[in-house]
């Protein structure tokens, strides 16, 4: 059967094929597609499949991970920065491997669209001495992960499956298994304390020398059953590139339109890679290894003749595109003649966007209220991963590391610089996923700060997934946020800037008053949350009355709602295709009152 | 058969419906495609250029000069994927006015259209392919096969759209 399907959507299919009964994970672009895809075909074909996030990654691995113990076939997904908190886990879990499948499907996002590092996750299945396959297009990604299934369940131990953002989110048309049906695998976990609980270190030490001869074993598979008849169809030329993944797309076609006469190997399996890909790369004059992101199979090839990042040739940071595979080509020698990806057109100069909070967004307001009450020059804000660090552009946010670090950096910057306030933002899918720990430390601690949960009851940033609150009302926030220790303040928000503003004018005083962390929920919703939004959104559409307007800037750089721009009379307008109803600016944002309700036709 | 399309706008326009609109048409005539979506960091409002390569390609990405097609919801958004374009590609283009450039240009200010309310704003993505299919002779799909992925994607919202589909492409008459 042929179906045009995402990347993602691919992968979901190639799991479900595989028999994988437990999935589970956490959000995060380019990866979140996957489960609920699977989510999706588990409903509408009734299938016996758990399929939930988690509230973290390293949560939704172990949850997975112990079903492939037990015997079921199961994966995790998770996308780059994802795995480093999953990574703990994983270190282990090579150890001691599975009895079931598991697959740890990982998308990177070389060039940052979405992501605060790069990262290489295959760097890190050879960290961790698994073996990672590595897709090129939706079509190859489906094919994958039943293969990955396969050669987990057969070496016992978990594969990664490496997507990146431009597999992950692509289309493409893809035959997938026709009349598959899908068998019930009954968990059956068998005990085995040496193997699954090696303590002391004898345990571990066998365990250590069995992965080594895995590795060696697999990569014996990798030879026999992926790279060998790809070799034999080689014509012989006296360069060779070898590629893999996403970057294989890049590299081919470039060799194609430029009718270069070199030699091309993809690699599907970049780790552990075997000993004859070294003899092969011998009968070449020159091999470059064009691979995204970083230098994994050059480093394993590393050889007089093996050219790439190491050397030089290929660029070190940001996306791959053809252009720049092209430049390698030509510094290496592959190709002498002119750039046919240089732009004809040139970027006329216009305004580029700004990446900003959706209209009608109640974080902006939030934001823009503690800056009022809390000025920059006297408070710190740190804040954290998803929508809400596009306060940015209001300048509400001073700080972003990772998820959950705005907790424990309002703690350490509150230790630090005792003159200022800290007042930090979380949103709540990262306060589940990582903000209750440091939370539980500052309380222990005695530490000094306000910490703003904006709760969307959504992880709106990659697509509104559940959250543990949206999900099961038991999970309270203001209960874990109590239970933790901290004092709590509720803010059910308003579309009116006033009332935000005096909130947050009570929050300070109450923060004056007592000596230990406090932690702020505002009640908000998601304006894209389609079962939501419509029961607060009042419905009020704003215009501008030119006459009020002094272009005084403080809707366009403090507030800064997206419909709001300047015209060629130098007065503030309204996109009427963007704004969304919300009314806030009419409640009082702008010091004049231009903004005035809009009369509908 | 190779053809290659840029579709440009902004979080809320709608680009990615296109795309899929288009891999559907693209399936359905047994061409092989590739398509990908270019997000920016915001959810609505914020860059969206989506990639479409129909025919024996191995990468979704379009390169610089290469692109057969530009279709701009938005009229900086298209200015700004120009590079894309190549020498006498054609641009269909959501704008009052646009520059003279050697490429054949489209421009509909389909803002205004839609503010007048001849069709829904909501709409825009489709009447502007609308303009598309009435304008750019080596489009490579039919009016109807359109018609069939947009029914494909939705059916309850299929009426409403051909309805667009139609105003657009009698709309196309007069430019």
């Amino acid at each position: 059967m042929k179906l045009t399907l995402m990347g993602n959507e691919a992968i979901a299919w190639g799991l479900i094929h595989s028999n994988t009964q437990m999935v589970s994970g956490y959000p995060g672009t380019p990866s979140s597609e996957i489960l609920t895809t699977v989510q999706k075909i588990k409903d509408s074909k009734n299938l016996p499949v758990y399929a939930q996030w988690a509230t973290n990654e390293k949560v939704g691995f172990e949850v997975a991970y112990a079903g492939a113990i037990a015997g079921v076939n199961a994966a995790a997904t998770m996308k780059q920065v994802g795995l480093n908190v999953a990574s703990d886990a994983l270190m282990s879990a090579s150890f001691i491997g599975n009895k079931g499948a598991f697959v740890l499907i990982v998308a990177d996002d070389p060039g940052f669209n979405s992501s605060q590092t790069e990262q290489d996750s295959r760097e890190f299945a050879r960290f961790a001495r698994i073996p990672v396959l590595d897709p090129a297009t939706p079509a190859e990604a489906y094919e994958f992960t039943k293969l990955a299934s396969e050669i987990s369940k057969k070496f016992e131990i978990p594969v990664m499956l490496r997507s990146v953002m431009r597999v992950s989110h692509s289309r493409e048309i893809v035959e997938i298994d026709d009349n598959f049906e899908f068998k019930e695998q009954k968990g059956n976990f068998q005990r085995d304390i040496p193997r699954w609980a090696a303590v002391p270190r004898e345990g571990r030490l066998k365990q250590a020398y069995e992965q080594l001869e895995r590795i060696e074993a697999i990569k014996k598979y990798n030879y026999e059953n992926l790279i060998k008849s790809k070799i034999d169809k080689l014509k012989g030329t006296k360069n060779l590139i070898i590629s893999s993944g996403a970057a294989y797309g890049y590299a081919k076609e470039v060799v194609d339109e430029l009718n270069l006469d070199v030699d091309i190997l993809k690699i599907d399996m970049p780790y552990p890679l075997p000993d004859e890909l070294k003899e092969l790369v011998k009968n070449y004059e020159k091999v470059l290894v064009v691979e995204e992101t970083y230098p994994v199979i050059e480093e394993e090839l590393r050889s007089e003749n093996v050219f790439g990042r190491m050397s030089g040739h290929i660029h070190l940071v940001d996306e791959m595109n053809k252009e720049r595979v092209l430049e390698a080509y030509k510094k290496i020698g592959f190709y002498e003649g002119e750039n046919i990806y240089k732009p004809y057109f040139k970027v006329e100069d216009v305004n580029q966007r700004k990446p900003n909070l959706c209209p009608g967004c109640p974080h902006r307001d939030v934001f823009f209220a503690i800056k009022k009450v809390f000025r920059p020059k006297k408070s710190i804000y740190p804040s954290d991963i998803g929508c809400y660090t596009l306060g940015i552009n209001l300048e509400a946010i001073d700080t972003v590391l990772c998820m959950g670090a705005s907790v424990s950096m309002a703690h350490g910057l509150s230790i630090a610089d005792k003159e200022k306030t800290v007042i930090a933002t979380i949103g709540d899918s990262t306060f589940f996923h990582g903000g209750i720990p440091p939370l539980i430390n500052a309380v222990y601690q005695k530490a000094k700060f306000i910490l703003v949960i904006l709760d969307n009851s959504t992880v709106a940033m990659t697509g509104r997934q559940t959250t543990p609150e949206r999900e099961n009302p038991q999970v309270d926030l203001k209960k874990v946020a109590e239970g933790c220790g901290a004092e709590v303040m509720e803010y059910f928000y308003k579309p009116d800037i006033n009332e935000t503003i005096e909130f947050f004018k009570k929050v300070k005083k109450r923060y004056q008053e007592i000596d230990k962390p406090l932690v702020v929920i505002s009640r908000q919703y998601c304006v894209l949350d389609k079962e939501r939004a419509k029961d607060f959104l009042p419905g009020i559409f704003a215009t501008v009355d030119e006459e009020k307007c002094v272009a005084c800037d403080v809707c366009t750089t403090q507030f800064v709602c997206p419909p709001m721009h300047y015209n060629e009379r130098g007065k503030i307008e309204i996109d009427p295709l963007l704004c969304i109803g919300c009314g806030v600016c009419i409640s009082g944002i702008c010091p004049t009152d231009a903004f005035i309700p809009r009369r509908e036709k | 058969m190779r053809y290659q399309i840029v579709i440009a706008g902004f979080g809320g326009q709608g680009v990615v419906f296109l795309v899929k609109v288009l891999s559907i048409c693209a399936s359905k005539r047994g061409y092989k495609f590739l398509g990908t979506e270019n997000h920016g960091m915001s959810q609505r409002g914020g860059s969206v250029s989506s990639h479409i390569k129909i025919g024996d390609f191995h990468n979704p990405l379009i390169d610089f000069s290469q692109a057969d097609l530009l279709i701009g919801l938005d009229k900086d958004e298209a200015l700004l994927n120009l590079p894309y374009l190549k020498k006498d590609g054609k641009v269909v283009v959501n704008a009052e006015s646009f520059p003279k450039i050697d490429a054949e240009v489209f421009a509909v200010d389909a803002n205004a259209l839609a503010e007048k309310g001849i069709f829904d704003a909501k709409g825009l993505n489709v009447f502007m392919l609308g303009i598309t299919l009435a304008k750019i002779k080596d489009f490579p799909f039919s009016t109807q096969e359109v018609k069939e992925a947009i029914k494909e994607i939705n059916p309850k919202f299929a009426a409403k759209n051909f309805e667009i589909l139609d105003k657009a492409i009698e709309y196309a008459k007069n430019i």
